[in-house]
């Protein structure tokens, strides 16, 4: 049984999903880390379209934890990153935050949605939309994601991730 | 073609050395030492009319035409995709009767499935009535398939069971015998890799894949000695821009782009996350090997499809060494297999003068790409690169591990797998953006005719060691790329 909170607690949370998406957006990778706890999860789970008693899928797209995102971030910062040369444009669009009580009382349990167009080059373009299911946790009276769930809405990516949603 | 000095047109690159500096096309170079001057491939000849002119592989030189060209792709899905034996999935993915997958041959869609009786059919995704796709999942274990138009419903070996209103409406003449799922005309199963095409006069398969290559992939690849391999369900899939013979000439020998310059960036974070002390997989993945690494190819030179298998380790202890004292922080199970593993193989080797030990990448023609990645301490990749338009292709991948290994084992090969060459990993994505930017700078026809330069290696092939199936040559090389486009001209070249 989930319980929403209050609304005071929504809209900071909502704020800090915002502010999260505009460091995304202006490329502030190392920001970006921060923002996620020492024991953090990042899981992108393949969608797949499956019929009948079958096994699941033996592994997600991604299952980062966080020194594998750092093992991202710092990629595209050897310069040599092709994929990330020049770096994209990408606009997160975050909305219909949902905030929940979390399994812990420093913890919030948040759905919302996204879409994410990312622009590179003189023509080259992706659109990305699906939700997340974040865990964020209270650090130091600011808020911290020790674990992101993101459910993209496509079974054949549109082009390799390389950036972050 | 004429160079006029000052307009800005047509202008040869003036820094290229005098030998592979562009010159008219009627006097082509050769990509590496001299050739004689051949015929020009003329504007007005239509590119599939002139493909022996353009796909020079014997000098090293092919031209782009072949990758943008749309009456070439045309051509190329009757006289390749339909004619060829193609990869459609390995029978791990349909173990019980009623298990499919679904995927495509060419641009056809396709079901592979298990039927009642244990066979396994490769059946036309499309309804015989009037067309209808009859399967819209990716996966999954069902009775039968049923269309969404009329109703027919077929059975899992593709039978016509039933139709709706069969005996008031058709009055009981409708030949059900005759109209079932289309299957392909043969599947073979070799060891556990499920093979189909479409062609009832395809060479037998034995021909097709002839035995120094069967050997690569029974042992090496499919590592049937050692146990086989066992699959993670689930097809991960992106669309990527570039022709599909783009990237399948990269993975069936292109070893230059790994260490020179496309991932680079990966090969960076290696050494510095290791210098760091951050332990996880994709970093503490031998990343390279001391000693020695060869270009292997197996079939083409007129034998049957080709085969590469890019930086085979051979009469080379370091990566086994290597995996070893990986093993021993993953415990005694894992250090047993690893030994077990190296001495397996070293029989299979017995009374050949080279012990093969592992390999990098490899291509079964046309499109099924391999990753065996130096170690069994990495999961094996399987990629098959679907045509999707003449400068589009999509990767359907998955993932398979030795059966036979510890579980720690698998547990850490598989997630190097997912955090590298994936659609999502760290290596991957580099290649991809490779072939987008080789979509944008060659689509204009005009650039189609200058041929690409095919040169590494040439006339050296087999500078190095004998005694293995196929061939064991210097690496990285360019061998199996004109091997590749040698086998495809001859395809396109069969009427
Ligand atoms: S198209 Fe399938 S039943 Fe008519
Ligand atoms: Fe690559």
């Amino acid at each position: 049984m989930t319980t929403s909170v209050n609304w005071e607690l929504k809209r900071e949370v909502e704020d800090f999903l915002y502010r999260e998406a505009h460091i995304l957006d202006e490329h502030r990778l190392e920001d970006w880390l921060d923002l996620f706890t020492e024991d953090a999860e990042y899981l992108v789970p393949l969608r797949e379209y499956v019929q009948g008693d079958v096994a699941p899928a033996g592994h997600p797209v991604i299952k980062d934890d966080k020194q594998m995102l750092t093992v991202r971030v710092r990629k595209d910062a050897t310069g040599y990153s092709h994929v990330e040369t020049p770096v994209s444009m990408t606009c997160h669009l975050i909305s219909n935050v949902v905030v929940d009580e979390g399994p812990e009382p420093d913890e919030v349990e948040v759905l919302s949605a996204f879409t994410v167009r990312q622009a590179r080059k003189l023509r080259d373009e992706a659109w990305w939309a699906g939700r997340r299911r974040d865990r964020l946790r209270r650090v130091d009276g600011g808020w911290k994601i020790a674990r992101r769930e993101v459910h993209l809405d496509a079974t054949v990516l549109p082009r390799g991730i390389a950036i972050f949603f | 073609m004429s160079t006029v000095e000052g307009t800005g047109t047509d202008t040869p690159d003036a820094g290229l050395p005098t030998a592979t500096r562009w010159q008219d096309p009627g006097a082509q170079p050769a990509a590496s030492g001299s050739a004689p001057p051949r015929p020009r491939a003329g504007t007005s000849a239509r590119t599939v009319d002139a493909l022996r002119e353009i796909v020079d592989w014997e000098h090293g030189l092919v031209a782009p035409a072949i990758h943008f060209d749309e009456e070439v792709y045309r051509v190329e899905a009757e006289r390749v995709f339909d004619r060829a034996w193609l990869v459609v999935g390995h029978e791990d993915m349909v173990r019980k009767p009623g298990d499919y997958i679904t995927n495509y041959m060419g641009e056809v869609p396709v079901i592979v499935v298990r039927d009642a009786q244990g066979e396994i059919r490769v059946l036309v995704n499309k309804c015989s009535h009037r067309g209808n796709q009859v399967c819209l999942f990716d996966r999954g274990n069902v009775k039968g398939f049923t269309c969404s138009y009329h109703g027919w419903s077929f059975g899992l070996d593709g039978a016509l069971t039933g139709a709706p209103m069969e005996q008031m409406l058709y009055r009981g003449e409708l030949d059900k015998a005759a109209w079932g799922l289309e299957p392909v005309a043969q599947v073979v199963n070799f060891h556990g890799l499920l093979f189909a095409t479409f062609d009832r006069s395809a060479p037998a398969f034995e021909s097709w894949l002839d035995a120094d290559a069967r050997w690569w992939l029974e042992n090496f690849v499919l590592s049937t000695p050692l146990g086989g391999l066992e699959m993670l369900p689930g097809w991960h899939r992106y669309r990527s821009p570039g022709n599909w013979k783009l990237v399948c000439e990269n993975f069936i020998g292109d070893d230059y782009h790994v260490y020179s310059a496309t991932h680079v960036s990966w090969l960076a974070m290696i050494q510095d996350f290791m210098e760091q002390g951050v332990r996880i997989p994709i970093i503490t993945y031998p990343g390279t090997t001391d000693g020695p690494m060869y270009e292997g190819s197996a079939g083409g030179n007129g034998r049957g499809a080709p085969m590469g298998m890019g930086m085979v380790v051979a009469d080379n202890d370091s990566l086994f060494k290597r995996d070893l004292a990986e093993a021993q922080e993953l415990g005694p199970e894992a250090v047993d297999w690893v030994e077990y593993r190296r001495e397996k193989l070293l029989e299979l080797a017995q009374g050949r003068p080279v012990k093969p030990y592992s390999f990098m990448n490899g291509l079964v023609y046309p499109n099924m790409a391999l990753m065996g990645f130096f170690s069994p301490m990495l999961g094996r990749h399987f990629q098959m690169f679907h045509p999707r338009g003449p400068v589009e292709h999509e990767c359907w991948q998955w993932t398979m591990v030795e059966r036979d290994a510890p579980q720690v084992v698998k547990d850490l090969a598989v997630q190097r797998v997912y955090q590298g060459q994936h659609g999502a990993g760290v290596i991957a994505p580099d290649d991809v953006e490779n072939f987008e930017r080789m979509v944008e700078a060659g689509k204009p026809a005009r650039s189609w005719r200058r041929p690409f330069h095919y040169g590494l290696q040439l006339g050296h092939e087999d500078e190095g060691p004998k005694g293995l199936p196929g061939n064991l040559g210097p690496n990285p090389s360019e061998v199996n790329q004109r091997q590749f486009y040698r086998f495809w001209l001859e395809m396109m070249e069969r009427s």
